[in-house]
């Protein structure tokens, strides 16, 4: 019964339902109102998406999407949005204007127009013979190929991860410092104003430079 | 086996979502959003090419190791980025410093 069964329908099938469901949520990750709930439509749409590698026989790839972006990258886009009470402001969901919307209609189009034309009318495409495909699914050959073949580029890339993390934190520490140093006194960080001496005290008395004058 | 190119109308639509979502908004998170959904499309369409490729290679599937991992990198420092327009304008509004400059 099963070997009548028609299973390239399947995969079809598949990819249809995870196609329609990848778009809705990426449409609902831009749209919604709550930037939470876009965040977690965004989880979710990364998800569906490693249903394609999946489909495309990439289960390493689908792991290590789920793992970072489902996991990783939309958690990150969280923290940012409950981090940044103003990030919920109900009045940065309108346009600016009606022209600058139909703009960036207009650009997004141009955009997948353009991607269109580089990959069905440029010549190599007719190069992609789709029954001469063969599928290895072989994770040491993908092992060989990344850290072998190409290991100089993981460790460029692991380069560039550390140096845009301590990048980042060293930014921060720079915001911070350029804050507490319209703050600095005398004694430092710790001259900001405490509770037992309100602000309110030391402005109403003399300069210490006009009391010695006085003197 | 589903088409190549259902594959490709596919991440140029979400390459498509992701430019409006980058060029229409105001809100920095959701322009970081719009960036990603347009990284997944790319991601997308260079393992279907891979797979698809006259001569099977891992190429595709190595790039998109790469890129998944430079992409973790670079969403945190939006975040920085992000934190420290927050603190400079009080605002994630990407129209800020201009409406505080004037034209």
């Amino acid at each position: 019964m099963l070997q009548e069964v028609d299973f390239s329908s399947f995969e079809a099938l598949e990819f249809l339902l995870i196609a329609g469901a990848v778009l809705i949520l990426a449409y609902l990750a831009l749209e919604h109102k709550e930037i939470v709930y876009s965040a977690f439509f965004f989880g979710f749409m990364a998800s569906f998406v490693a249903g394609f590698f999946l489909l495309l026989e990439a289960p390493f790839i689908a792991g290590m999407q789920i793992a970072v972006y489902t996991g990783g990258i939309s958690a990150l886009i969280i923290f940012a949005s409950l981090l940044l009470p103003r990030a919920q402001d109900s009045s940065l969901e309108k346009f600016a204007t009606p022209e600058k919307r139909r703009f960036g209609l207009l650009m997004a189009a141009l955009v997948v127009v353009l991607s269109g034309v580089l990959a069905f009318i440029f010549p190599w495409a007719e190069s992609f013979n789709e029954s001469f495909i063969e599928i290895s699914n072989d994770l040491n050959e993908l092992a060989i190929w990344l850290w072998a073949d190409n290991g100089i580029f993981v460790q460029m890339i692991a380069l560039i991860m550390i140096t845009s993390l301590v990048g980042a934190v060293a930014l921060l520490k720079m915001d911070k410092a350029e804050q507490l140093a319209t703050v600095r006194g005398e004694f430092g960080v710790e001259a900001e104003p405490t509770l037992d001496e309100p602000e309110s005290e030391m402005e109403e008395g003399p300069p210490m430079e006009e009391q010695e004058v006085d003197g | 086996m589903v088409p190549l190119s259902w594959y490709l109308v596919l991440s140029f639509m979400l390459i498509g979502l992701g430019a409006y979502g980058m060029m229409v908004k105001r809100n920095l998170i959701r322009i970081l959003i719009g960036a990603e959904i347009m990284g997944n499309g790319v991601n997308v369409a260079l393992v279907a090419m891979s797979l698809y490729s006259p001569v099977f290679t891992f190429t595709g599937q190595g790039l998109i190791i790469l890129i998944i991992s430079v992409a973790a990198a670079h969403t945190a420092l939006a975040l920085v980025l992000m934190l420290m327009y927050n603190r400079r304008y009080d605002s994630v509004d990407l129209g800020k410093p201009i409406e505080m400059e004037g034209p």
